[in-house]
């Protein structure tokens, strides 16, 4: 029983991560069919903008300093500000671009975030000493974790929950959503495209600072390469929630978080370094099943 | 008569150079990309070494000079790296840390006959069994890490039951845990359970559960992994109350991460001299001093001494073949038995390139601060047929 709930846990608080990673991708190609290959890099951006800028080994806090209360809207700022900037030098230049072109062009906008962390911080991780406390261990319903993972799992119910509320309640979620149906129309109709794409990655830049915190708390390091893996896994949990559903995202990074906990808890130990490909084995057979994706939004059904 | 004067003339401007040339060394190694933060201390020592020869008269009555070619962390660009600090002139090439980034030029340095010396490669690979045969490495095995965590463990802290946590994103890190395996349950001790992760893992929850469901927590974790993983492993190991030793590679040597785990002690490392001014032996601190003096900074892990290390015994090699050329030079330095070194004595054979026993500096965290509490050699080299597994 009691390894059952630490599972559960264990799942919920990795697949939490990548759900909200995976959202931050999906929202830029509901709007604009744009897969950001530059989300992963966001979040390293994030997280080094807790330490002062130095090629110094030892990291010298800088934001992470700040109070909690001040420090999680600044980051969250600085996520949707580095997002939206991106849109304005790169993206808006595109708009009438193939879907790959701008594919492409974000994974050149990656790199070359990348090459400037790189120049800015050197090549040597650096340590974040963010939040100890939270990683002490408390116990709940038989099982014992850090309390980072609740916090982890609780944040990500509050995100997707407000993120829902933001896309039913407003006049901005509306256009979004209407965006995301069909773009054209939806101009036609009188929604500002500059608005709601720039809303959009507003709201992808600051849920890439919201995982960047938690990476931050729970590693305890920064490191220029820290986005990639991020960045691959919830962009295959968009493509298996359906590429441009919202809840399709947050479900399938969930089902990823679990799937890879489920095979590290029970892969037998000479296969488990291959846990990876397992996982992306099922990744096929579940897009051999349902190429379209787990949860196909309306507008990607043909309408004739 | 003209031709043969202007013939005899060119043929002397051009044979000039290369009888009062200096001896060269040539680095192919990063000087760009992540690879450099490793690749930049070890050559700076290297550097620091080849001042001391000049100072003291030079190599063979002739002065050592340097050129440098970027591999910019690439494959690639290292292969052509290689290349180039050849055509420069280069009579040995110091190449990169990394096996999988200083191979391709060393491979180059192997097929014109000359010397290859990785900067501070740890796999058996990076020396005979990967390259060929005039090509060393300047550090101590992985392995031969593992294997003295293990027997000292059990020496200095009485540990019965092990645990072997492995990083399985480089050869690097199952050097380590090969070592630990066979040395653990020969010098007497249990391995009770053994996991395995990425060093990019988001999470170790589920290999935490897994240790924390064992019926006894064990008396230590191996962990094989490098930082940043290895630093996000033990704030997640620490966080979720678990207080066995944890026992590492020297990989993780360096105070710069400490920040990652606050308070952090139980934490063991061997390393092949200290950086933290407590090392018992006084080469070793000046030679810290140096470093200090030559970049305004001491070094931030072991991984400088490598590189001051290959150069020393490159040299006395060419110094006793009296020359620099590569088989003439290979044939010396695998006469070197216990050959000694401000870093403790460096053995090489013709069947092995790299040290497969040494003696280790051990340091301890606790409370935050690194420190040396002892030192070990293993009691027996670790043998090749463990360290080709």
């Amino acid at each position: 029983m009691s390894s059952a709930v630490q599972l559960f846990f264990d799942a919920a608080s990795l697949g939490g991560i990548y759900a909200m990673a995976a959202l931050g991708i999906a929202l830029i190609f509901g709007v604009m069919n744009l897969v950001n290959f530059a989300h992963g890099e966001y979040i390293a951006f994030c997280v080094f903008a807790l330490i002062v800028p130095s090629t110094e080994a030892v990291a010298v806090m800088f934001l992470g300093k700040a109070p909690a209360i001040l420090l999680i809207p600044i980051l969250l700022a600085i996520g949707g500000a580095a997002a939206v900037a991106s849109e304005y030098v790169v993206f808006r230049h595109m708009r009438k671009a193939t879907p790959v072109a701008m594919m492409i062009s974000s994974f050149a906008l990656g790199f070359i975030i990348q090459n400037a962390l790189l120049a800015v911080y050197g090549g040597r991780p650096k340590a974040i000493s963010l939040w100890p406390d939270l990683n002490t261990p408390i116990a709940l319903a038989g099982a014992q974790l850090p309390l980072l993972q609740l916090i982890v799992i609780l944040t990500t119910l509050v995100v997707v929950c407000a993120l829902a509320l933001l896309l039913k309640k407003t006049r901005l979620g509306l256009e979004m959503r209407a965006a995301a149906e069909n773009f054209t129309m939806a101009r036609l109709l009188g929604v500002r495209a500059n608005v709601v794409i720039t809303g959009a990655f507003a709201l992808s830049g600051a849920l890439a600072a919201a995982v960047a915190l938690i990476m931050a708390t729970q590693t305890g390091v920064a490191d220029v390469r820290m986005g990639g893996q991020i960045m691959l896994v919830a962009f295959i949990a968009t493509v298996i929630g359906g590429l441009g559903s919202l809840p399709g995202a947050v479900a399938a990074g969930f089902l990823i978080g679990a799937a890879s906990i489920l095979l590290q808890g029970f892969l037998p130990l000479e296969v488990r370094p291959f846990r990876d490909a397992f996982l992306y084995t099922l990744v096929i057979i579940c897009l051999l099943a349902r190429p379209q994706g787990l949860f196909v939004p309306s507008s990607a059904k043909p309408r004739i | 008569m003209k031709h043969s004067i202007l013939a005899s003339t060119l043929m002397l401007t051009l044979a000039t150079p290369a009888l009062a040339d200096d001896i060269t060394v040539g680095f192919a190694i990063a000087k760009s990309g992540w690879m450099e933060a490793y690749d930049s201390p070890a050559a700076t020592a290297a550097k620091i070494r080849i001042d001391e020869i000049n100072a003291g008269g030079g190599l063979l009555g002739q002065k050592v000079k340097w050129v440098e070619v970027d591999t910019k962390t690439d494959r690639a660009q290292s292969a052509k790296a290689g290349l180039q600090v050849l055509d420069e002139g280069a009579d040995m090439m110091v190449v990169s840390c990394d096996y999988d980034f200083g191979a391709p030029a060393a491979l180059a340095a192997e097929s014109a006959g000359k010397n290859s010396f990785f900067l501070c490669a740890e796999d058996v690979k990076a020396g005979i069994q990967g390259v060929g045969p005039n090509s060393f490495s300047g550090s101590v095995l992985a392995a031969v890490q593992g294997a003295t965590m293990a027997e000292w463990s059990q020496a200095a802290r009485e540990a019965k039951t092990g645990y072997v946590l492995l990083d399985t994103t480089i050869e690097y890190n199952k050097g380590i845990c090969t070592g630990f395996d066979w040395m653990f349950p020969k010098a007497g001790g249990e391995i009770i359970g053994r996991d395995t992760f990425k060093n990019n893992d988001a999470s170790i929850a589920s290999q935490i559960s897994r240790i924390k469901a064992l019926p006894q927590e064990p008396d230590v974790i191996m962990l094989c992994s490098y930082i940043p993983g290895a630093a996000a492993a033990v704030r997640q190991l620490r966080a979720a109350g678990i207080t066995s030793l944890i026992l590492n590679g020297s990989a993780v040597d360096g105070s710069y991460w400490l920040d990652a785990v606050p308070d952090l002690s139980g934490f063991v490392l061997p390393v092949q001299g200290s950086i933290y001014g407590d090392d018992p032996r006084a080469e070793v601190e000046s030679f810290n001093q140096a470093y200090e003096a030559t970049t305004g900074a001491r070094p931030a892990s072991q991984y400088a001494y490598p590189g001051y290390i290959l150069i020393d015994l490159w040299a006395k090699a060419v110094e006793r073949a009296g020359s620099v050329e590569g088989a003439a030079v290979t044939a010396e330095l695998e006469k070197m038995q216990g050959e000694a070194t401000a870093f403790g004595p460096r053995s090489f054979s013709d069947m092995l390139h790299h040290q497969n026993s040494a003696k280790m500096q051990i340091i301890e965290i606790a409370d935050a601060k690194p420190g040396v509490v002892g030192d070990w050699t293993i009691s027996e080299p670790v043998p090749l047929d463990v360290l080709l597994k």
